[in-house]
C-alpha cells in the first residue's frame, strides 16, 4: 500500500462532483411509505394513495433522469455524482492490514455510470409496475389493504435505491436487508394464507444464509482496505493487488489469494440474493406474493442485486480467478439446473420463476466469464422482457379469475389482444431471436464465455458454454410452450374442454404451492364450477369499485364468462415493457453487427481495466456461433410449438410423459431439491434444537436444580446431624449432670438422722481404712 | 456539588423517596400508585435528560462526581459520578422505568400498593449500580436490587413464582459473593502495596499493574471470581437457566425490567471491573470466555427456535444475544465494545419491546403458548406492525437498531477472533429463523374463533410501545450521537486492556487520497504499470518475511 495508484493522481479533476439532491430520489419513495403506511387507513379514497404512491417514484424517475443527464456531460472518468448525507457509523480505530484505520461510515449516494444506469432501471420499473397494481389490485382497493400494498411497493424502492446508489458495502448492506425485509412482506402480503407465510419465511431465512456469506466478505474487506467506501477502495485497490504478500490473521498470502476468498464469500450473498444454487430455492416459492411483486422484485429488480455487488466491485473479481471461475460454473449450472426445472411446471408463474432463476445463471456467466457489461446488459434486457411477462401473467391471472394453471387457460390472444402482442414479443426477446434484445445479451454472454476456452484458457469454459447452450435451448423451448399453452387453442376454462386436458382448478382453495389467490370466501368451493362463481363475485364487486379509470372487473360483466382484456393501466406497462424488450438491444450492438456497444462503454469507467491480452478471436467463429445460436434458438422453438401450438391435443407431450415417466416426474417434482433440503438441513437443526433444549432443562438446569437439591438434602442430614448429634452431646452432658445431680438431690434431705447416719458411716470407713494401714 | 451532580442524584433517588411517600397512601387507592408510580418514573427520566447534553464528549474521565467519607476507617466512600459508558445505561434504566410502570397498570390485579412501592426501590437500587464508584456501594447496591425483584416475581408472577424468585436470589448471590471474595482480595492487596485501605474504583483499576505481578493462579482466579458473577448476571451459558424461569413467571413489567436493565449489570460489570482491573487474567481465560460465549450465541437461538412458549422463546434469544454482547467485549478493540454497548442498548429496547408485546396477548387470553394464536394480524393490525417492527430490531434489520450493534460486534470480533466471528455470524441466520417462524405462527395463518374477538391495542399501550420505536429507528438511522459518547471511554478501556492497540501508523491519510483517486484508479496502468503488474500477482514466498508480524492485527492470537 505504499503507492496509492500514483499514476492515477496526476488525472485532473475531481472523480466525482457534489451534488444536492441526489437523497432525494431514495427519500421521496420512503416518504410516499410514511405517508401511505401512517396515514393510509384513514385516507378516504385510494387515489390518494395512489398519487402519493406514483408520484414519489415517478418523481425519483424524473430525478435520476436529470442526473443521468448531468452525468452524460460529464468527462467519461469522472462520471459520478455523490452526497454525503451524515455519519453513520463513527466506530474509532480498527486495527488492519497496514495500520490503524479510522475510517467512519457515512450514510452517502453515489450517482455513478452503474448505479445510475440501475437507478433508471429501478424508478422506471418502479413505477410502471406502480401503475400496474393500480389494476392488479382491484379487490384489494375495496378491503382496506390497498394502501398497505402500496406503502410496501414504496418501501421496497427506497431500500433497493439504497442498495444500489449507497456509496458503501454497508448502505448497499441496508438496501440489501431492506429488500429482502420488503420482499418478505410483500411475499406474505396474502398472510392469512399459510403458504404466503411459509414462503415468505423461507424466502427470508435463505436470504440470511447469503447475507452471512456477503458479511464475511466485507469483513475481510474491511482488514483489508480499512474502510466500505467503494471510492476509497478503488483508490487503494491497485496498491493493494501490487503486493507481494499480504498477511492477515498471521497468515500470509498473495493479494490474488485474498480477492479470491473476498469473492466467493460475496458470491454466497449474491448466490442468495439472486437466487443462484443452491440457495435459489426461495425464489419459485416467492411466486404467493401478488404478481406486481413478482414482476417487481422477483424478476426485475431485487434479483438482480447480486450481479450489481459483483459488478460493483469487479475490481476484487477481476483479480480473483478462482473467485470468477466459481461464478461461472454456478451461474452455468443454475442456467440449465433451472431451465430444465421450468420445461415442466403447470404454473404460468412457476415457468416464469424458474426462468427468472436460469435467466439470473446466464447473467452470473457473464460476471463469471469477466464480461461485466455483458452480465449488466442482461441485466438490463432481462428486466425488460420479464417484467413484460409477469405482468402479463398477471393480466391473464387476472382475466382467468385468478387461475394460475395453464392447462385451464387457453386460446387467450382473442380475448386479450395487447397483453398477447406483448408477451409474444418478450418471448422472442427471451429466446434470442435477433433483433430483440434477448439475443444481443445472451448471446453476448455465451460468446464470452466461448472466447475464454476458444483462446485456450481450459475445456471448463466449453463446458460452462455448453451447459449455456443447452440452457438457451429450454429457455427458448419453455417460453414457446407457455404461449402455446397461454394464448392458443381454444379458450379451456368454462367446461369447455374437448381433450381433456383441464385439471381441477387450485385457484380457488390454497393449496401449498400457489400463489394468488386472495377469494377468502371461496376457500371450500369446488373445483368444477369455480370459475362461475368467482366470476359472479367480480360481478358483485364491480360496480362499488371507487376508481372507475379503469375497468378491469367491470369488463367482465359485459363478456359473460370469456376473460377479457385488461384495462389501460395493466396493458399500458406490460407494453412499455414490451417495445422496451424489443429495441433495447440496439443500445449495445456489438461491433461485429456494425455497433457502438454503448452500454459497455458507458460502463467502462468503473471497471477495473488490466493490460489488454493481444489477441481476440476470430470474428469469423463469431458470426458462425451467432447463427447457430439463431438456429438452435428457432429449432427449440419449432420443438414446442410442434408439442404444444400445432397439436391442440398435446399427444405428442403425453407421448413423451408416458415413455419417460421418471424424467417428467423428477423435473415435474423439481428435483425433490425441497425436500432435500428438508431432510439435510431443517430437520435436522429441528432434532439438534430438541436435543439441546433436553440437555437444557435435564443437564444443565438438572444440575442448578440438583445443586439446589444436594443442599436441601445436605441440609437435612446437617439438621439431622445437629438435633440427634450435636445437640445430643449437649443434652448428653445435660442428662449426664441431670441424672448426677438426682443423685446428689437425695443427699440434701434435710433429715438430722440421714446427717448423723452419712456421718457415722463416714467415720466407720475412716476408722476402718486407718486400721487397715 | 455540582448542578448536573444534583441532578444526578436527585433522578437517582426520586423513585426512592417517590415509593416511600406513597407507603403513605391508603391501599385501596390503585389508579393513586398506577398515576404516581407513572409520574415519578418520568420526572426521573426528565431529570435525567439534561445529563446527555451536559455530559462532555471530549474527556474519558468520570464525570458529575461526588464523594464523601462514609466509613473513613474501612475507606468506604460515598462516590458516584458517570463516564459515557454509566451515563447511556443509566439513561437506559430511567428510559425503561416509565414504560415498566405504564404496562403493570393492566396486570397488577392485588396488592398494588406494595408493587408500586418495590417497582421504585427498584428503580434507585439500578440506577445506583450505573452511578457507583466505590466498589463497597456497588456491591451493597448491587445487592439490594435483587431484593425488590425477588419480591415483584416472588409475589405477582405466575404459577411457579417461588421457585423463580428463589433461583433468582439464589443463583446471583452466589456469584456476587465470589465478587465479594474477589474485592476483598483486591482490597488487602492494596493495603498491602500502599498502605491504605481504599474501596474507591480507580484505586481498583490503578491495582491493574499490581495484580498482574501477581501468580498467574491468584489472576486467574480473580478474573474467574469476577467472571462467575457477571457471567451469571448476564447470563452466559452455561449459567442461564434461571433466566427463563424468572422471565416466564414474572410479571410484564418484571420481565421488561429483567430484560431491559438487569441483564446489563452483568455486561456492564464485565466492561467496568473485569477487564480494567484484571486484564491479564481474562486474557488468560479467554479461549473459555470466547467459548462460552459463542455457544451461547449459537446454543440460545437453537433452542430458542423450539419453545412453545413465546415469552421463554424471548427469554432464550436474550441468551443468544447476550453471547453476543459478550464476544464484541471480548474482541478488546473499539468496535467491538462499542457494538457490545450498542448491543446493550439494544437489546434494552427491543427485548423489552417483545416482552411488552407477549404481555399484551397474555392480558387478553391468558395464554403465552404460540400455537394458541395465529393470524392476528388481521384484527390487531396496529399490533403487528409495532410486533414486526421490534422482531426486526431483534434479528438486526438494517434501519433499525439492532443492526447497528449487530454489526459493529461482528465486524470488531472479526478482526481479533475471525473464526469466532465467523461462526457467530452463522448465529444471524438461526436469529431471523426463529423470530420468523414465531412472527409468522402468532400473526401469520388462518385465525381461530376465539382470537378474532382480540382487541387491538388502546392508547396506553401505544403510548407505550411508541418510546422504544422511536428510539429504534433513531438508532438505527443515527446512531452517532450514541457512538460520540462513548468514545472516549472506550478508547481509554481499549488503552487500559491494550496498550499497545493505538500504537500503529494511521492509514487517513492514505485512504483521503485514495478516496480523491476514486475510479480513475480504474484506468489500466501505463508505462511501467505493464510490467510491474503481472509481477505482483505472483507469489514471492521471499518476500513473506518482511510483512509478517507488522501487519498482523489484533496480535491477541
Amino acid at each position: 500500500m505504499e503507492h496509492v495508484a500514483s499514476h492515477a493522481l496526476e488525472a485532473v479533476g475531481a472523480a466525482s462532483t457534489a451534488s444536492g439532491i441526489l437523497w432525494l430520489i431514495p427519500f421521496l419513495p420512503l416518504f410516499g411509505f410514511l405517508i401511505n403506511g401512517l396515514s393510509g387507513r384513514r385516507l378516504k379514497s385510494n387515489k390518494v394513495v395512489d398519487a402519493i404512491a406514483l408520484g414519489s417514484v415517478g418523481i425519483s424517475f424524473l430525478l435520476a433522469v436529470y442526473c443521468f443527464f448531468q452525468l452524460v456531460g460529464l468527462p467519461e472518468n469522472s462520471r459520478s455524482l455523490h452526497q454525503d448525507l451524515w455519519t453513520w457509523f463513527s466506530l474509532g480505530g480498527a486495527r488492519v492490514f497496514g495500520g490503524l484505520s479510522t475510517a467512519t461510515v457515512k450514510w452517502a449516494y453515489k450517482f455513478d455510470v452503474l448505479s445510475g444506469a440501475m437507478t433508471l432501471l429501478v424508478t422506471g420499473a418502479g413505477f410502471l409496475i406502480h401503475l400496474f397494481s393500480t389494476g392488479y389490485m382491484a379487490e384489494e382497493r375495496n378491503d382496506g389493504r390497498y394502501y398497505r400494498f402500496m406503502a410496501y411497493l414504496n418501501l421496497f424502492v427506497f431500500s433497493m435505491l439504497n442498495l444500489v446508489l449507497g456509496a458503501n458495502i454497508l448502505m448497499m448492506f441496508l438496501g440489501w436487508e431492506g429488500v429482502g425485509l420488503c420482499s418478505y412482506l410483500l411475499v406474505g402480503f396474502y398472510f392469512d394464507k399459510e403458504y404466503a407465510a411459509v414462503a415468505a419465511k423461507k424466502a427470508f431465512v435463505t436470504n440470511r444464509v447469503g447475507d452471512f456469506g456477503f458479511m464475511i466478505g466485507f469483513f475481510l474487506l474491511i482488514m483489508l482496505f480499512g474502510t466500505l467506501d467503494y471510492d476509497t477502495m478503488m483508490g487503494m485497490v491497485r496498491g493493494v493487488s501490487g503486493m507481494q504478500a499480504i498477511t492477515l490473521f498471521g497468515h500470509t498470502a498473495t493479494p490474488t489469494f485474498w480477492f479470491n476468498l473476498i469473492g466467493c464469500c460475496l458470491f454466497v450473498g449474491a448466490a442468495g440474493k439472486s437466487a443462484q444454487l443452491p440457495l435459489y430455492v426461495w425464489l419459485p416459492d416467492a411466486m404467493a406474493g401478488p404478481t406486481p411483486v413478482s414482476a417487481l422484485i422477483h424478476a426485475a429488480t431485487m434479483v438482480t442485486s447480486g450481479l450489481y455487488m459483483i459488478t460493483r466491485l469487479n475490481f476484487i473479481y477481476v483479480q480473483a480467478p478462482v473467485a470468477l471461475s466459481l461464478v461461472l460454473l454456478v451461474g452455468s449450472l443454475t442456467a440449465l439446473f433451472a431451465a430444465t426445472m421450468g420445461l415442466a411446471q403447470y404454473d404460468i408463474k412457476k415457468v416464469l420463476a424458474y426462468s427468472t432463476v436460469s435467466q439470473l445463471g446466464f447473467m452470473f456467466m457473464g460476471l463469471g466469464a469477466g464480461a461485466f457489461t455483458a452480465g449488466m446488459f442482461h441485466v438490463f434486457t432481462h428486466a425488460a422482457f420479464k417484467a413484460c411477462l409477469f405482468l402479463g401473467s398477471g393480466s391473464v391471472i387476472a382475466a382467468c379469475h385468478h387461475e394460475q394453471d395453464m392447462r385451464n387457460m387457453g386460446g387467450l390472444r382473442k380475448y386479450m389482444p395487447w397483453t398477447f402482442a406483448s408477451m409474444a414479443i418478450a418471448t422472442v426477446a427471451i429466446a434470442g431471436v435477433p433483433p430483440f434484445s434477448g439475443f444481443f445479451s445472451k448471446d453476448e454472454i455465451l460468446w464470452k464465455v466461448f472466447e475464454h476456452g476458444w483462446k485456450g484458457e481450459g475445456s471448463f469454459y466449453y463446458f460452462c458454454w455448453g451447459m449455456g447452450m443447452l440452457a438457451a435451448f429450454c429457455t427458448a423451448f419453455y417460453m414457446v410452450r407457455l404461449m402455446a399453452m397461454t394464448f392458443f387453442g381454444e379458450y379451456r376454462g368454462d367446461g369447455n374442454d374437448p381433450f381433456g386436458l383441464t385439471v381441477p382448478s387450485e385457484a380457488h382453495h390454497g393449496a401449498d404451492d400457489h400463489g394468488h389467490d386472495d377469494h377468502l370466501d371461496h376457500s371450500d368451493l369446488a373445483h368444477a364450477d369455480a370459475h362461475l362463481d368467482a366470476h359472479t363475485d367480480h360481478g358483485q364487486l364491480a360496480p362499488s369499485h371507487d376508481d372507475l379509470t379503469h375497468g378491469g372487473h367491470d369488463a367482465h360483466g359485459d363478456h359473460g364468462h370469456g376473460p377479457a382484456e385488461v384495462p389501460w393501466n395493466m396493458w399500458v406497462p406490460v407494453f412499455i415493457f414490451a417495445a422496451l424488450a424489443a429495441v433495447f438491444g440496439f443500445v449495445n450492438l456489438p461491433p461485429s453487427l456494425g455497433g457502438g456497444e454503448l452500454f459497455t462503454k458507458w460502463l467502462e469507467p468503473i471497471l477495473y481495466q488490466v493490460a489488454p491480452s493481444g489477441h481476440h478471436a476470430a470474428e469469423s467463429i463469431e458470426y458462425k456461433l451467432m447463427g447457430f445460436a439463431i438456429l438452435w434458438a428457432l429449432s427449440a422453438m419449432g420443438l414446442a410449438w410442434w408439442m404444444y401450438g400445432a397439436d391442440e391435443s398435446w399427444s405428442r407431450a403425453k407421448a413423451f410423459v408416458v415413455r419417460f415417466p421418471q424424467v417428467f416426474e423428477w423435473v415435474n417434482a423439481k428435483y425433490y431439491v425441497d425436500e432435500f433440503y428438508d431432510a439435510m438441513v431443517i430437520n435436522p437443526i429441528k432434532q439438534l434444537s430438541a436435543q439441546l433444549w433436553s440437555f437444557d432443562v435435564w443437564v444443565l438446569d438438572g444440575a442448578v436444580n440438583g445443586a439446589a437439591r444436594f443442599t436441601v438434602i445436605l441440609a437435612e442430614a446437617s439438621n439431622w446431624f445437629d438435633a440427634k448429634v450435636v445437640d445430643g452431646l449437649v443434652n448428653l452432658v445435660a442428662w449426664t449432670l441431670q441424672q448426677g445431680a438426682m443423685g446428689f438431690k437425695t443427699l440434701q434431705s434435710g433429715k438430722v438422722q440421714n446427717y448423723a447416719f452419712v456421718m457415722i458411716l463416714g467415720f466407720l470407713v475412716f476408722a476402718f481404712w486407718k486400721f487397715l494401714a | 456539588m455540582s448542578g448536573s451532580t444534583q441532578l444526578m442524584l436527585l433522578a437517582t433517588f426520586l423513585p426512592l423517596l417517590g415509593g416511600l411517600g406513597l407507603l403513605f397512601v391508603p391501599n385501596e387507592k390503585r389508579e393513586v400508585f398506577q398515576k404516581a408510580s407513572v409520574a415519578i418514573m418520568v420526572a426521573s427520566f426528565l431529570l435525567s435528560v439534561p445529563l446527555w447534553f451536559q455530559y462532555d464528549r471530549g474527556s474519558d474521565a468520570v464525570q458529575f462526581a461526588y464523594q464523601c467519607a462514609w466509613m473513613p476507617s474501612l475507606g468506604v466512600k460515598f462516590s458516584v459520578g458517570m463516564d459515557g459508558i454509566s451515563l447511556l445505561l443509566w439513561l437506559l434504566t430511567t428510559f425503561i422505568g416509565p414504560i415498566g410502570a405504564l404496562c403493570s397498570w393492566g396486570n397488577i390485579d392485588e396488592r398494588w400498593k406494595e408493587y408500586y412501592v418495590w417497582l421504585l426501590v427498584l428503580q434507585t437500587a439500578m440506577l445506583a449500580v450505573f452511578i457507583a464508584q466505590d466498589m463497597f456501594l456497588f456491591y451493597i447496591v448491587w445487592e439490594v436490587m435483587l431484593v425488590p425483584m425477588y419480591f415483584l416475581i416472588g409475589i405477582w408472577g405466575g404459577p411457579q413464582k417461588l421457585y423463580a424468585a428463589i433461583k433468582l436470589f439464589l443463583y446471583t448471590l452466589a456469584g456476587s459473593v465470589l465478587m465479594l471474595v474477589a474485592i476483598f482480595a483486591i482490597y488487602f492487596l492494596q493495603h498491602k502495596t500502599s498502605g491504605v485501605y481504599d474501596f474507591s474504583l480507580a484505586g481498583f483499576q490503578a491495582m491493574a499493574p499490581v495484580i498482574a505481578q501477581q501468580t498467574k493462579t491468584f489472576q486467574i482466579l480473580l478474573a474467574l471470581a469476577f467472571f462467575l458473577a457477571f457471567a451469571i448476571k448476564v447470563p452466559m451459558f452455561p449459567f442461564h437457566t434461571w433466566l427463563p424461569d424468572a422471565h416466564v413467571q414474572a410479571p410484564t413489567a418484571g420481565s421488561v425490567i429483567l430484560a431491559g436493565i438487569l441483564l446489563k449489570m452483568g455486561t456492564y460489570g464485565f466492561v467496568r471491573f473485569l477487564l480494567p482491573i484484571v486484564p491479564e487474567g481474562t486474557k488468560e481465560l479467554m479461549p473459555w470466555f470466547l467459548a462460552l460465549a459463542l455457544i451461547g450465541v449459537i446454543y440460545g437461538a437453537l433452542v430458542a427456535m423450539i419453545q412453545k412458549d413465546m415469552k421463554k422463546l424471548v427469554a432464550y434469544s436474550s441468551v443468544s444475544h447476550l453471547g453476543l454482547c459478550m464476544l464484541g467485549i471480548f474482541a478488546l478493540n473499539p468496535w467491538g465494545m462499542k457494538g457490545a454497548l450498542f448491543q446493550m442498548l439494544n437489546h434494552g429496547i427491543s427485548t423489552p419491546g417483545l416482552f411488552l408485546a407477549v404481555g399484551i396477548v397474555y392480558e387478553r387470553r391468558h395464554t403465552r403458548q404460540i400455537a394458541d394464536y395465529g393470524g392476528l394480524s388481521k384484527t390487531m393490525p396496529i399490533y403487528a406492525t409495532i410486533f414486526m417492527l421490534m422482531t426486526m430490531s431483534s434479528i438486526g434489520l438494517p434501519l433499525l437498531n439492532g443492526f447497528i450493534g449487530e454489526a459493529t460486534i461482528l465486524m470488531g470480533t472479526f478482526q481479533t477472533w475471525p473464526w469466532v466471528a465467523v461462526a457467530a455470524t452463522s448465529g444471524i441466520i438461526l436469529g431471523a429463523a426463529y423470530m420468523l417462524w414465531m412472527y409468522q405462527r402468532v400473526m401469520f395463518g388462518p385465525i381461530s374463533e376465539v382470537n378474532t374477538k382480540m382487541e387491538d391495542l388502546n392508547l396506553r399501550e401505544i403510548t407505550y410501545f411508541a418510546p422504544l420505536l422511536i428510539t429504534a429507528v433513531w438508532i438505527g438511522l443515527y446512531p452517532k450521537p450514541f457512538m460520540d459518547i462513548m468514545d472516549k471511554p472506550v478508547a481509554k478501556l481499549i488503552q487500559q486492556v491494550r496498550p499497545d492497540f493505538y500504537r500503529a501508523e494511521s492509514l487517513a491519510m492514505k485512504q483521503a487520497e485514495a478516496a480523491k483517486v476514486g475510479m480513475h484508479a480504474m484506468e489500466a496502468p501505463e508505462g511501467e504499470g505493464h510490467q510491474a503488474k503481472p509481477e505482483g500477482h505472483e507469489a514471492k514466498p521471499e518476500g513473506h518475511g518482511a510483512e509478517t508480524g507488522a501487519a498482523t492485527p489484533g496480535g491477541g492470537h
